[in-house]
């Protein structure tokens, strides 16, 4: 693939999404995560992955019961970290969907992951044993960066395009869907299989109760009283090609990629600058990258963690995008149905945003606690609503400043 | 935005490498032969008999306040000097330009591992009451690329790649097009990668000392790009200009032919030739590169999974003006890619 073929900007195509693809702790597939976005209950629950008695938080939104041995042989599973094995998954029912492997060559198929931590969730019990003298497996090493489920996954459905991984912690894989609808709007690639994976560890659960930002009950995003996150896992998977190569091929669209930005914010590695300007600007810039305007979106899926810090600046934000109509644009967020899927976050939600599209709805904001004043936006915290919108913002926010705003369509 | 195809240049570079600070460390290396490697600690378990391209004379303090960089991983204090240096290098001051206008896309390897590694040691030797909170916030491999971006005050699109050992290709084929896309005016662009004990100690248990982690190595190499009309309105003659970049993600069985034609397509006239990555450790690759000079680092420094930005820029300082560069990064299995520039002023001062 030639990255710098130029296409006029009134020649690129509309990105389209002709595939869909999740595994989470909420849902193990599409259908299923369709239910619980029209729903009202929460998937967060005891996690049983590690032991976190040491902790005063002991909840998350984890793969509850998940053998390995209905997905992979065993063979497989040796070499192939929990993230591996999630992404496959995601990744697979994505393409069965679409279709797009079967259509083009492998070298104008390409995948782009968002990734965080990998396969740590293997790779600490490697240390653990190392540290106490006690043999301890190499195999569990394999995994350790993420870059390594995209190799699997281009290696397992033999997508031999572009190959790429961001990692910019909990923005990653919305960069990586932005990212893939930037390699097909310019016409580098024919299809991108684009999303994010991220599992459980205790690296993360560890850094972030010692960051004093887990809440001990289920995260309530925009609620009075909120303490923080519940950690998720999971993995998501779109696959994108442009809207006239996947009608020629009668694919079914699920909806469009219209645009997307990202920036920096320069200003700490783990505190929100407290303007939330940058943040605005990103969700501006994103809306006249989509080339819509701001009257068109009808609600933002929010990065909404559950820190008393984001959600209050995030709603500053919005409210500076915008303006007088923020009264009209709910500002909700699922992780309070998933979790915090880190690096797969972007995507999970991304993918959460389409579907809500598509049933023209605009999901609960779940685990309500009651009305912080300063929260004072409309947050769907009673129910689910109906909306005929045909536009949203899927926003992700990261460690170092990294933000990213998608805007989704149908 | 739509620019031409060639409208891209490299109005500066700057190496961190075991060479020292800069590319002209490492010209003077390959040009008085022998190498910048150094000898494993025999106390790290694994190491014995190893070397390392750990970059020994890098100072931090020469950069930032110590006490400020005591808070960053080694890996971001190579993002922070590398990237100051590569913005001085392209007269670049970032106080006289819109911050929003100036973006980092860096390729990063084992970024985050060793404050991971230091972290989970706590937690696992001594509970909860090991856990350092001050070192959680680098566990994250995008910490060098928002640590220099914090430092230098870069609003502009922020991102960090991996991908095995094409890490800062990727990252510069982005950053590439975020110039394009007209997201940012100036985008510095490259990779990062430290080298730790405990590295060293992972390799020799997986068997990676005896292949693709052998003389590891550690430092950053970082370019600037902006376009070419930018370039001129700031009185800037630039270093190169980027022709041409091509990408594979795997090279599959029963059709190497057309993955070979689509990756160096183009690529027969080139008058130079870089390797990064574990191109020279596959014979079959190599066999379809044109005879001509050819500069591989990996010998002089170390190879490393985001050695690719100290590779592009040695490239850059070594092509003659005119002439046309080839680089080309390949992984065991996959990505490739080949990216092609034309030598401006190569000079460093």
């Amino acid at each position: 693939m030639n990255a710098l073929t130029n296409i006029p900007s009134d020649k690129r195509q509309r990105v389209a999404i002709t595939g869909l693809g999740i595994f989470c702790g909420a849902a193990t597939n599409v259908a299923s995560f369709r239910q619980a976005l029209s729903g009202n209950t929460s998937a967060i629950g005891t996690l049983d992955l590690f032991d976190t008695s040491d902790f005063p938080s002991h909840i998350g939104c984890q793969v509850k019961g998940y053998d390995p041995l209905n997905y992979f042989d065993r063979r497989a599973i040796r070499k192939l970290s929990r993230a591996d094995q999630f992404g496959l998954i995601a990744a697979g029912e994505a393409l069965d969907a679409s279709g797009a492997a079967t259509f083009y060559s492998p070298y104008d198929i390409g995948v782009s992951i968002g990734g965080g931590a990998g396969g740590m969730f293997q790779s600490e019990q490697w240390l653990k044993s190392h540290l106490a003298g006690e043999k301890s497996e190499p195999v569990l090493l394999r995994g350790l960066l993420p870059d390594k489920s995209a190799t699997e996954i281009a290696l397992r459905f033999g997508l031999a395009g572009y190959q790429g991984t961001i990692t910019t912690a909990c923005s990653s894989s919305a960069t990586a869907v932005g990212w893939g609808a930037d390699l097909v709007a310019g016409g580098q690639q024919k299809a991108m299989l684009v999303g994010g994976v991220d599992t459980l560890s205790l690296l993360t659960f560890c850094g972030f109760n010692a960051l004093k930002v887990v809440d001990p009950c289920p995260c309530s995003p925009f609620s009075l009283g909120r303490q923080g996150i519940s950690l998720g896992e999971g993995a998501a998977f779109m696959v994108l090609e442009r809207e006239d190569d996947a009608l020629a091929r009668g694919a079914q669209l699920y909806g469009y990629i219209l645009g997307y930005a990202l920036a920096g914010e320069a200003y700490h590695m783990t505190a929100p600058e407290s303007s939330g300007s940058t943040a605005a600007r990103v969700m501006q810039a994103a809306i006249a990258s989509a080339g819509v305007q701001n009257d068109q979106v009808g609600w933002v899926n929010a990065h909404g963690t559950g820190t008393p810090l984001n959600d209050g600046i995030e709603s500053q934000a919005v409210k500076q995008v915008f303006g007088e109509q923020v009264a009209g644009v709910p500002l909700i967020s699922t992780k309070a149905l998933t979790g915090h899927c880190l690096g797969a976050a972007g995507a999970v939600e991304a993918l959460a945003t389409i579907l809500a599209l598509n049933l023209r709805i605009i999901p609960q904001t779940l685990n309500f606690r009651g009305r912080d004043p300063e929260c004072d936006l409309e947050y769907c915290h009673a129910a689910p609503r109906a909306c005929a919108a045909t536009v949203a913002l899927s926003n992700s926010f990261a460690f170092g400043g990294n933000i990213t705003s998608l805007v989704l369509g149908v | 935005m739509t620019r031409m195809s060639n409208d891209i240049v490299i109005s500066g570079y700057a190496a961190v490498t075991a060479a020292g600070i800069g590319v002209l460390p490492l010209l003077d290396v390959l040009h008085n032969g022998g190498d910048a490697l150094s000898a494993v600690p025999a106390d790290i378990p694994g190491g014995a008999g190893q070397r390392w391209g750990r970059a020994l004379s890098f100072k931090i303090a020469d950069y930032m306040p110590p006490l400020k960089a005591r808070k960053l991983d080694r890996c971001s204090q190579f993002a922070v000097a590398a990237s100051a240096l590569a913005l001085q290098d392209a007269g670049v001051v970032v106080a006289d330009m819109p911050p929003e206008r100036i973006g980092i896309i860096l390729g990063c390897g084992f970024g985050g591992i060793a404050n991971s590694v230091d972290f989970l040691s706590g937690y696992f030797k001594d509970g909860v009451n090991g856990l350092n909170p001050m070192l959680f916030p680098n566990v994250v491999s995008n910490a060098p690329a928002s640590n220099a971006s914090i430092e230098h005050g870069l609003k502009g699109p922020n991102v960090t790649l991996i991908q095995r050992f094409c890490s800062a290709e990727a990252a510069f084929m982005m950053a590439c097009r975020c110039i394009q896309e007209g997201r940012a005016d100036i985008m510095l662009t490259g990779g990062a990668d430290d080298l730790t004990p405990q590295m060293i100690t992972g390799f020799a248990a997986t068997g990676q000392l005896r292949r693709y982690a052998s003389s590891f190595g550690e430092g950053s190499g970082m370019l600037v790009l902006e376009s070419a009309a930018h370039a001129a309105r700031r009185g800037v003659v630039p270093r190169a200009t980027l022709e041409h970049i091509s990408t594979l993600g795997l090279l599959l069985k029963g059709s190497e032919t057309e993955g070979f034609c689509r990756l160096l397509e183009g690529s027969e006239g080139c008058d130079l030739l870089s390797l990064s990555g574990t191109t020279a450790l596959d014979p079959q690759l190599m066999q379809q590169l044109p005879d001509v000079p050819t500069l591989d680092i990996a010998p002089l420094i170390g190879r490393s999974l985001a050695m690719g930005g100290v590779a592009m820029a040695f490239l850059l300082a070594s092509l003659p003006a005119g002439q046309q560069g080839l680089h080309l990064a390949a992984s065991p299995e996959g990505p490739y890619y080949a990216i092609r520039f034309r030598g401006g002023a190569s000079v460093q001062p």
